[in-house]
């Protein structure tokens, strides 16, 4: 086995582990939240869903926003190192992408009544997932790696400059998405309709949530990241 | 307060299928 060989098998066996850790970690999110978090007052159990919703939401956000600056990079470098990372990223996020489309839905059904709203927040974030979903069937359509890799850095840009967008559409426009609960300023003494911040007993899960999809994003896109390398090393050895 | 314990149970069933099936298919995927 070669030394780039060996390399590749560390790159794969560390990124499994983190991935074991990551699955642990939400495994401890789901043994937190339906075992020692009492349900929210007004939604009752349904919240309970934000801490696979938003962690979810998180991480699909990472791992797009990777693939614009991990593109930005292989057109400046060159490297094509740099174009496997992005397509790793890029799969772990539509992955994450799916639980976040599907679980929000399933709450706006019993909270909202309604499993889908074209609301700004959601029509977006559909667009976001689309686009990406458009960026693999751009690079399934072209055989040679240098074009493929330029033309996936470009979409993956524009996506990441959706990113920002998206998060910040509960402020621009009218929505009826929930606003963040994390990082909400503290309400003004005489405001009636203002949201008082989480209390520590939800808000606890929500935290682990964040630390177990990062770590699990960091797992999956490792173990990607090696398997694309892999494939790369032996197309070439193929080719030589 | 709602009744609404089944919608959470999918929710969590959903994403615990998506992402113990994607560790497989990588963890798979990785052997050599």
């Amino acid at each position: 086995m070669s030394p780039a060989s060996d390399a590749i098998d560390r790159v794969i066996r560390r990124g499994r582990a983190i991935m074991v850790a990551g699955l642990l970690g939400v495994a401890a999110v789901y043994v937190l939240s339906l075992g020692f978090t009492p349900p929210e007052a007004s939604q009752g159990l349904a919240f309970k869903i934000l801490y696979v919703h938003a962690p979810s939401a998180w991480a699909m956000e990472t791992a797009f926003v990777m693939v614009g600056l991990t593109g930005a990079l292989y057109l400046w470098l060159g490297d094509r190192r740099l174009d496997v990372f992005a397509e790793a990223s890029a799969t772990v996020g539509m992955v994450f992408g799916a639980i976040l489309l599907l679980s929000g839905p399933i709450w706006g059904k019993t909270i909202w009544g309604a499993w889908w709203v074209w609301d700004p927040r959601l029509t977006f974030t559909l667009l976001l997932y689309l686009l990406f979903a458009g960026y693999f069937a751009l690079r399934s359509a072209l055989s040679d790696p240098v074009e493929r890799a330029r033309f996936g850095a470009v979409i993956g840009i524009m996506g990441t400059v959706l990113v920002p967008f998206i998060h910040l559409t509960v402020y621009l426009f009218r929505s009826q998405h929930p606003m963040p609960v994390l990082g909400r300023p503290p309400c003004p003494p005489d405001s009636p309709n203002c949201a008082p911040a989480l209390p520590w007993v939800l808000l606890r899960p929500l935290l682990l949530s964040f630390v177990a999809f990062t770590t699990l994003y960091i797992g999956f896109v490792t173990t990607r990241y090696g398997i694309g390398l892999r494939r790369v090393e032996e197309e070439s050895r193929d080719a030589g | 307060m709602p009744d609404n314990g089944n919608y959470l149970t999918a929710a969590y069933i959903v994403a615990a299928v998506i992402l113990v099936g994607y560790a497989v298919v990588l963890w798979r995927a990785g052997k050599q």
